[in-house]
């Protein structure tokens, strides 16, 4: 037990005082979070912005029901969100627009929208402006676009209907979403972002089982290159080494994730204090305590499970040459649920998804992706979960018995049929 | 006299090769042995197994009495032939991780890590990485790695290799302290000289075989005083040809001379006294080297790097 917490220490200690630890650990994260908070908050900022926009309108129809749309809709302290200029056409459209563009270049409006005479044709609504990527304030255009074009064709029909039913028939919808779950209730949920943040998790455990995993594999190639391991198994037991530097690894991964944990907290809390007021059920539900927790339980079974065979293979390799090349099939391993994520999400109770959350290499991305999104039944999560740390404890067993041979065969590469032979001896 | 280590017809082989082929010695306590033979002979197969890095395929191995199993790690300090430490971490982090790795705290094993580079006078190099140190300076961090915890037992495999002359002596002064004060040691070396100057008992190992052991004087009397040691000045080419004269091992202006079984020293030394101007004319037993290289080297192979021994 001494000698085990000794080598932990170590590794613990060697690597955490490292550059590159911090780099991974610190640097990243708040580059991400950073990333994403700032964004946020950018669009934020913008959608508080008064916008100027110039109606060209050549039917002399649209533009004025949609330019009292588009006033209708207020920012939060209460301003209209659009100030909108009805622009006569002068000659053509085109002519007018393009007289229009300088006030554009200079910033003076958001944008012109142009409407040609015939609302049926292709290309008759356009509009032009500087900032084109802006989601929420082209969609906001076209709506109002859309329903004052509805509305005027109905008014155009043979129907005879008052402005007020028009107003009544052509009412915006929104669609919100819930998810169902066993317990009993929906909860309110945005699809999109409940995706974002399962293929963020996805990634960074994806990303920390190779990382961590190549880290054991390396740092046993090393001890076994340098002749350290001859020293210390003067002193330790293989079982005792392997054990100890795959706790040390563990902890230091696990100090990681809580600094990653801890960034998204603060990203969470960041999001949830300054988008107040907006609808933000989905950053409870999708970052809270239940989902961190699943992640950090999938993640550490996970990590025993890998680091385990990395060590194993760290302990047959002679040279970083052949670790390279053994190593491969691990990654493959890793790749796979890491891939199937990407399809999952859409289709968590899919056959093969529920199949693949159950196979121990593959259960900690595909069943953590499937308890982001869906709603999967107990028994299931509790048989996962049982695989899981069952084959952990075997895998572990075996790594013990090739770490124990391997790591003083100089020389031969064993081969396959060998390795297996030595993890059942 | 109580045995320190104690190995009874040890076995191993890999795939097929016998590194080590029916081995038994026994070594004394507190005493300083030396394990003796070519490159490739089996000797840290053998130490190996001593300290149970790998188990023999049969026979059996005790260490202070007991079976060379778990209970023997902290018995026993090694110093292996190639360095063995971190090449990235601190020379003083570096001996409390392997200091702790004997039982102790980190706190007493920093302390007694310090008085060791003191001891060794590379206490200045405390701080500084593995990888910046010389070879020998690195070999005196594995020396003092493999005192730390004061081990009843020290293997030392080839401990003065690319050392110079003064930390030679440094070693050696430090060793026979150590041993003064109870340690059994235990070279593996194929420096004769070294073995001749140091050791008490030794065992010769040859392809994986026992070829000889016992005490040092025991050793060299079964061969006996056959041998003569001459320093001259002149053309000692002749001397081979000398009636009674087995063999010669010559260096300039000395060489060593065996005789033939029953061949007269004083008849050689009449023979050569008119022809050289000898300032120095001796009979004594064979050195190591010249009973190492007369056991050894009848069946000397070239020596082939085989799995496990290197």
């Amino acid at each position: 037990m001494h000698n085990i917490l000794m080598i932990l220490r170590r590794e613990y200690r060697e690597r955490v005082t490292k550059k590159s630890f911090w780099v991974g650990a610190v640097v990243l994260p708040v580059f991400l979070g950073g990333l994403i908070v700032g964004s946020i908050l950018l669009a934020g900022f913008q959608g508080e912005k008064q916008r100027h926009v110039a109606l060209v309108d050549a039917t002399g129809e649209i533009a004025p029901a949609a330019g009292s749309k588009l006033t209708g809709e207020k920012l939060k302290d209460g301003r209209p969100m659009w100030i909108v200029e009805q622009v006569p056409v002068v000659g053509s459209v085109d002519e007018t627009r393009k007289k229009l563009s300088p006030r554009v270049l200079s910033k003076d409006l958001f944008g012109v929208i142009t409407i040609g005479p015939d609302v049926n044709a292709e290309n008759n609504f356009n509009f032009y402006g500087l900032n084109v990527s802006d989601i929420g304030a082209t969609m906001d255009l076209r709506n109002a676009l859309h329903e004052s074009v509805v509305a005027n064709r109905l008014k155009n029909s043979q129907l005879s209907i008052d402005q007020k039913t028009l107003d009544a028939l052509t009412k915006r919808i929104d669609l919100e979403t819930f998810q169902e779950s066993a317990t009993g209730g929906a909860t309110k949920k945005g699809f999109l972002q409940a995706y974002f943040a399962t293929f963020g998790f996805v990634i960074l455990m994806f990303m920390s089982l190779l990382l961590y995993g190549v880290a054991m594999l390396r740092g046993v190639l090393e001890e076994k290159s340098t002749r350290v391991m001859e020293v210390l198994l003067g002193s330790v037991t293989p079982n005792e080494l392997m054990t100890g530097k795959i706790l040390g690894i563990g902890l230091v991964g696990l100090t990681q994730m809580l600094i990653y944990m801890v960034t998204v907290g603060a990203v969470r809390t960041i999001i949830l204090v300054k988008m107040s007021g907006a609808d933000m059920g989905w950053v409870q539900d999708t970052l809270g305590p239940a989902k961190l927790a699943y992640f950090m339980v999938f993640f550490l079974l996970g990590y025993f499970f890998y680091t385990a065979l990395f060590a194993a293979v760290g302990a047959v390799c002679n040279s970083e040459q052949e670790a390279q090349n053994m190593q491969q099939p691990l990654t493959f391993l890793l790749m796979i649920p890491y891939i199937m994520t990407f399809f999952f999400v859409r289709n968590p109770d899919h056959i093969v998804a529920v199949v693949m959350s159950m196979l121990p290499p593959f259960a900690p991305m595909i069943m953590f992706t499937r308890l982001m999104v869906g709603s999967v039944p107990v028994w299931q999560v509790a048989l996962s979960l049982t695989l899981l740390i069952g084959s952990t404890w075997l895998v572990f067993r075996g790594a013990a018995k090739i770490f124990r041979i391997g790591i003083l065969m100089y020389g031969k590469r064993p081969t396959i049929p060998e390795i297996l032979r030595w993890a059942r001896s | 006299m109580e045995t320190a280590i104690a190995l009874r017809d040890v076995v191993k082989e890999f795939d097929g090769f016998r590194a080590v082929d029916g081995v038994s010695f026994e070594i004394t306590k507190g005493g300083i042995f030396g394990l003796l033979g070519p490159n490739g002979a089996g000797k840290s197969t053998t130490i190996r197994m001593i300290i149970d890095i790998i188990r023999p395929d049969s026979g059996t191995i005790e260490v202070l009495g007991q079976s060379s199993h778990r209970n023997v790690r902290h018995n026993i300090g090694y110093l292996p032939e190639e360095r063995g430490l971190y090449k990235k971490m601190k020379v003083l982090d570096m001996l409390e991780f392997l200091g702790t790795l004997t039982g102790a705290t980190p706190r007493d094993a920093r302390k007694e890590s310090q008085q060791w580079l003191e001891k060794l006078s590379i206490a200045d190099w405390a701080g500084k990485k593995i990888e910046e140190l010389s070879k020998g300076m690195q070999q005196k961090i594995q020396f003092a790695a493999a005192v730390l915890g004061k081990p009843p037992i020290l293997i030392l495999d080839e401990p003065f290799s690319g050392m110079d002359p003064v930390n030679q002596n440094l070693f050696k002064d430090t060793i026979l302290e150590i041993n003064r004060q109870g340690t059994t040691i235990v070279f593996s070396t194929h420096q004769m000289e070294t073995a001749e100057r140091l050791c008490k008992e030794i065992a010769l190992i040859n392809k994986g075989k026992l070829v000889l052991s016992g005490t040092l004087a025991k050793v060299k009397g079964g061969f006996g005083k056959n041998s003569l040691l001459i320093e001259y000045e002149g053309d000692g080419a002749f001397l081979s040809a000398l009636p009674g004269v087995a063999k010669v091992d010559a260096y300039g202006s000395y060489s060593e001379i065996r005789l033939d079984a029953g061949a007269d020293p004083q008849a050689v030394f009449s023979a050569i006294a008119g022809r050289l101007r000898v300032s120095k004319f001796e009979v004594v037993a064979p050195t190591l080297h010249n009973i190492f290289i007369e056991m050894v080297g009848a069946t000397a192979t070239p020596v082939l790097e085989r799995v496990g021994d290197a």
